[in-house]
Parts: structure tokens; C-alpha cells; sequence
């Protein structure tokens, strides 16, 4: 029995982790769709949430408050790199795009860096109380909470891109950006639009996981990269995709931490990313099917 | 005007050579520091023949760095080789990982390529922290040994700082002779239009590895030459950052023209220096100085430089 109770727990830490490479990876799908391009910097907009959730908590605001706040604070900061940092250098080539994105994320964690510190902070959980058991395995309260929150976010997002004029909008920027602008479609509001939507998504996952780890400035990195994995396996373009293989990755990655190897297991992770970019280049391209030459 | 901008590089050596006799006195922090430059001349400049040339995007240049590194150190240390057989060693364990790489790797484009040299650099990182028994893992390797070339070693940092330098010199001339080859063009045109390139006949795929490879020796090089000045090697000193850090003196110097990275290096090496090692606001500095570069000044340092010499030499002319 105490076998299978750990096959238990390593599932739970997999679907915590999933939850967030899920999340993660969905916010870059949705800036990628839109404005055709792979934000390094994803990683960056999940430490400013939940860093800055926990600055708002310490200063007394209500959680729900902090969180929305937080949100917010994340969302006009995607807004403002694309409209200040990205939009300029849009036509440069995609070089200098990758290039501006990483630059975006060396400023922005070293920004992190200067107002919080070297240091890692804790954010209190969601709400008090003890952890569960559930067939001998325990489930830490806070887990419910991102999983409950990965699947609002997720049925939130899928109704805005379904069933909403806005949202229909975007996804026409995605498919034809030169279709979309005579139907009258801003592609400058859509692309903003979709950085504000990815920031925030981003961030929520920060938060949402902040609880079980020790954010500091440079915890967005692993996330970020990760994400991209997810992102790749998934399929590029593809919201679900995305959110299958991140969940997949987290729990083959649990799985490999318990049974395998906890030393190794980001070397497996990596090189699982190098074999799937090896194995499906040129389906990978196919998604995009935009490369004009 | 005209003789200085022809010969400028012989007073660049002569400087380089005088100055520690001369300017720099004989303090073993100044040759320590320009050591450390002179190491990231070598990355910036083998990384501009990747990246500058033929426009291979690398998130992961500091794996082939940790590859020199990590051999030169282990196999002094550990097997007692000489420093320069464990160099050659290093040299060429990095050439056969970015032969064998190359080809799947380089045959993705963009993102894919960024993330997959970036996923390149984690692993040969994670490698390092996981193989303790070999590397010392994250507590570090200690002790590696002085440079030393039958007999002589290199533990005076000032004569340390001549061989560093030297070797600088050389792949930098080395760099500029690829460049100006018809490999080099080669690169060029691979850079500019790949589909181009190949209408022409030229094997792309097999030119994008030779630089692969090129570019990765000369980067474990540096590694090696990094492995000795220190005495002591950390997986930090290897990581994506790292990579990042390289990326940034490439686009700062000026991307594309061997002498830019080269200026990118030194000045983004000896910026802490004079700013009293404010080591918090660095990152911060070096992604602001990167987004001002990409919006304003896409010929970086290195532009600025030719453009005022330009200015120069038409006036002496005309």
C-alpha cells in the first residue's frame, strides 16, 4: 500500500506542476497566435504577479483584492512591452524580436531584482487548513485551488476566443492579420490585447503557485522554458494542445523525479524538448504557416 | 587619418602589449580583470561568426564554454594531464558535440533554434550539477592548476594576461580571415537568403555545422583558458545567462562584424569596473542597454565607430 500511495503523490505534485506548465504555455500560445511570435519574457510576468501579490498581501489588502490587483498590474505591464518595446522593432525581423524579448526579460528581472530583493518570499495559501488525505497521499489545500483556477482560466479563455465578438476578432488576426484588417479589425489592438491576455495568464500562474514555492526574482525561467516545451508538444498555435502536454510534461517529470531520477530530471525534460524539435520540425513549421519568403 | 585607418590594429596591439609595463603597473587585479575580458572577446567573437554571420540564432553559446572548462578542469585535476593536452582535449570533445549536434539543431529556424540551443546549454548545466563524482556538482571544482606549456606555467597573472591576450589576437585574426574567405561570403549569403543559398548549390546544412564547429572550439578555448584563471569552476559560470550575457556584447558591439563583439565585450566587461560593481542594477542595465540598442542604434558600438571614421577619411580624402 505505501508503494501505491506514493504513485499517488507523485500524481498530485505532477498535476500541480502541470497545472502551471499548462498555464504557462497557453499564455504564450495566446500572443503567438495573434501577433506570430514567442515571448522569452513569459517567465518574467510570473514572478511580477506573484511577487507582487505578496507585497499587496503584506500590506494588508484582502486576498481576493491583492489577486485581482495583481492581475491587473501584470496585464498593463504586458500591454505597455508591446506597445512601447515590441511594436517599434515589429519589422525588423524575427532575430531581433527573439532578441528584444529576451532583452525584455533581463529588464524586467532585474526591475524584480531592485524591488524585492535577492531574497525569496512566501505567500500565505488561498485559505487556511490542513492538508488532505486522499488514498494515503496528501493533498495540500492550495492544490485544489490552482487546479480549480487552471480550469476557470481555461474555460474563461475558451468562451472570450469561442463565443465572443472581441475574442473571434483575434483569432481572424491570427489566421489572416492582412484578411482581419480590411474586415476592419485593429491587428495593433488585437496584438495588445494578447500580450495583456498572456501577461495575465503568466502571472496568474505565478500566484496561483507562489504558495507552495520560494518566489524570487529569477523564478520564471524554469516555468517559462517549460512552458515552451509544452507549448512545442502541444502543437504551437493549439490551446488545447497546450494544455494536454503541460499537464502530460508535469506529470511525466513527477514521475520521473520519484522513480527515476530527481538529479537528472531536467536534463530528461530538455532533452525531450531537443528530440520533439528534432522529430517534428517541419510539422511544428506547418502550424505557422505564415513564413513568407 | 587615412594610415591610422589602415593601421589601427598595430596600435591596438601595441597598447595591448605595453599596457601593463606602462598604465596598468603591475597590479594582479587590473591583469585578473583584463583576463576576464579578453575571455569574453574570444566568446563574443565566436559567437558573431554563428549568429553575425550566418544569422544561426544561439541562446546556449556558453555550453561549448562548459565544455572547455569542465574538460580542462577535470582532466588536470582529476588525471594530472597537461593543461594544454586537456585544452586540445576540451577543443575537441566541444567540436564533436556541435558536429553531432549541428545538423538537427541548425536545421531549425527562429524560436525552435533559440530554444533548442538554449535546452542544449541547460542540459550540459544540469549534467555538470547531476555527475557530481566527475565535476563536484553545484559545490564546484577546486584547484585546478595554472596554465603551463612544457614546464613554463602561467601563474603570474601579468604572463597570464600575455598568453590570453595572444591567443585574443589570434582568434581574432583568425575570425576576420574566416569572414572575409569565400567561406565566410558563403555565410553571408546563407544568412541573408537560405533559399537562395541553395539554388546556387551551396550546402547549407553542411556550412552551418562547419561554423557550428568552428565557433565551439574557439568558445572552449575560452573555457579552458576560464578554467585555469579562475582555479575553481562553478555550474553557474555556465548557464543560460551566461549565454545571454554574450548574446548581449554581440548586439551592443555591433552584430555581424568580428571587431564590434569584440568592443561589445570589453565594454560590457569593464563597465562594473567603473561603476563600482553595482552588481544588482547589472542585469537591469544590460537588458536596457540591449532594448536601446535594438531600437535606436542597430549597428551597435562598432557602427558608431566606423561612422565617425567614415566622416574622417572621405574629409582626408576629399
Amino acid at each position: 500500500m505505501g508503494d501505491f500511495s506514493h504513485l499517488v503523490q507523485f500524481l498530485f505534485s505532477g498535476l500541480t506542476s502541470g497545472s502551471v506548465y499548462a498555464l504557462m504555455a497557453v499564455s504564450l500560445v495566446i500572443v503567438y497566435k495573434v501577433s506570430l511570435l514567442i515571448c522569452f519574457a513569459q517567465g518574467e510576468f510570473f514572478v511580477v504577479g506573484a511577487l507582487t501579490m505578496v507585497t499587496l498581501v503584506s500590506k494588508g489588502l484582502p486576498m481576493p483584492v491583492a489577486f485581482a490587483l495583481s492581475v491587473l498590474v501584470a496585464m498593463v505591464l504586458g500591454a505597455l512591452v508591446e506597445r512601447v518595446l515590441i511594436r517599434p522593432i515589429q519589422h525588423t525581423g524575427v532575430g531581433n524580436l527573439i532578441v528584444m524579448t529576451i532583452a525584455i526579460s533581463l529588464a524586467l528581472r532585474g526591475s524584480a531584482l531592485l524591488i524585492w530583493g535577492k531574497e525569496s518570499h512566501i505567500l500565505a495559501p488561498f485559505s487556511a487548513g490542513k492538508p488532505i488525505a486522499v488514498l494515503g497521499a496528501t493533498l495540500q489545500p492550495q492544490v485544489l485551488w490552482i487546479m480549480g483556477i487552471t480550469i476557470l482560466v481555461l474555460l474563461v479563455i475558451w468562451l472570450f476566443f469561442e463565443k465572443t465578438t472581441l475574442g473571434v476578432a483575434m483569432r481572424a488576426c491570427a489566421e489572416n492579420q492582412l484578411g482581419a484588417s480590411l474586415m476592419g479589425i485593429s491587428t495593433q489592438k488585437a496584438a495588445i490585447l494578447s500580450w495583456a491576455w498572456g501577461a495575465g495568464i503568466g502571472a496568474l500562474a505565478g500566484m496561483t503557485v507562489a504558495p507552495l514555492l520560494f518566489m524570487q526574482y529569477g523564478s520564471g525561467v524554469m516555468p517559462m522554458v517549460k512552458g515552451f516545451v509544452a507549448m512545442s508538444i502541444g502543437g504551437l498555435a493549439s490551446i488545447a494542445g497546450a494544455v494536454i502536454a503541460g499537464f502530460l510534461l508535469g506529470i511525466v517529470e513527477a514521475y520521473t523525479i520519484g522513480l527515476i531520477s530527481s538529479q537528472f530530471s531536467d536534463t530528461i525534460v530538455f532533452a525531450i524538448l531537443i528530440i520533439v524539435l528534432f522529430i517534428r520540425p517541419s510539422g511544428l513549421f506547418a502550424t505557422t504557416g505564415r513564413r513568407e519568403v | 587619418m587615412k594610415l591610422l585607418a589602415k593601421y589601427w590594429w598595430i596600435i591596438l596591439l601595441l597598447f595591448i602589449a605595453l599596457y601593463p609595463p606602462t598604465l596598468g603597473g603591475m597590479s594582479p587585479y587590473r591583469a585578473g580583470v583584463l583576463i576576464f575580458v579578453g575571455i569574453y572577446v574570444i566568446l563574443a567573437v565566436s559567437l558573431d561568426l554563428l549568429m553575425g554571420y550566418t544569422g544561426q540564432i544561439s541562446v546556449g553559446h556558453a555550453a561549448f564554454f562548459a565544455i572547455g572548462a569542465y574538460v580542462s578542469g577535470i582532466l588536470t585535476v582529476k588525471c594530472g594531464v597537461s593543461p594544454l593536452l586537456a585544452m586540445l582535449a576540451g577543443m575537441g570533445l566541444s567540436a564533436a558535440v556541435a558536429w553531432a549536434m549541428g545538423r538537427p539543431v541548425l536545421a531549425l529556424k527562429e524560436y525552435y533554434l533559440a530554444m533548442a540551443t538554449l535546452a542544449l546549454n541547460e542540459i550540459i548545466v544540469t549534467l555538470i550539477i547531476g555527475l557530481q563524482w566527475l565535476t563536484g556538482g553545484a559545490s564546484g571544482l577546486r584547484d585546478v592548476p595554472s596554465f603551463s606549456i612544457i614546464g613554463f606555467s602561467f601563474d603570474n597573472q601579468i604572463h597570464y594576461y600575455y598568453l590570453v591576450w595572444a591567443i585574443v589576437a589570434l582568434v581574432v585574426a583568425s575570425s576576420i580571415v574566416v569572414a572575409r574567405s569565400s567561406f565566410g561570403r558563403t555565410l553571408i549569403a546563407i544568412h541573408s537568403d537560405e533559399t537562395a543559398a541553395k539554388t546556387f548549390g551551396i550546402d547549407c546544412a553542411a556550412y552551418k555545422v562547419r561554423v557550428y564547429v568552428l565557433s565551439a572550439i574557439f568558445a572552449s578555448i575560452a573555457g579552458s583558458l576560464f578554467a585555469h584563471h579562475m582555479g575553481f569552476l562553478a555550474p553557474d559560470d555556465f548557464s543560460v545567462f551566461t549565454s545571454i550575457n554574450i548574446l548581449v556584447m554581440l548586439y551592443l558591439g555591433g552584430i555581424g562584424t568580428i571587431y564590434g563583439p569584440a568592443l561589445g565585450a570589453v565594454f560590457l566587461k569593464l563597465l562594473p569596473e567603473v561603476t563600482l560593481q553595482f552588481q544588482d542594477y547589472e542585469m537591469l542595465m544590460n537588458g536596457v542597454i540591449l532594448i536601446i540598442i535594438l531600437v535606436f542604434v542597430p549597428k551597435g558600438l562598432f557602427g558608431i565607430v566606423t561612422g565617425i571614421k567614415n566622416r574622417f577619411v572621405t574629409r582626408g580624402a576629399g
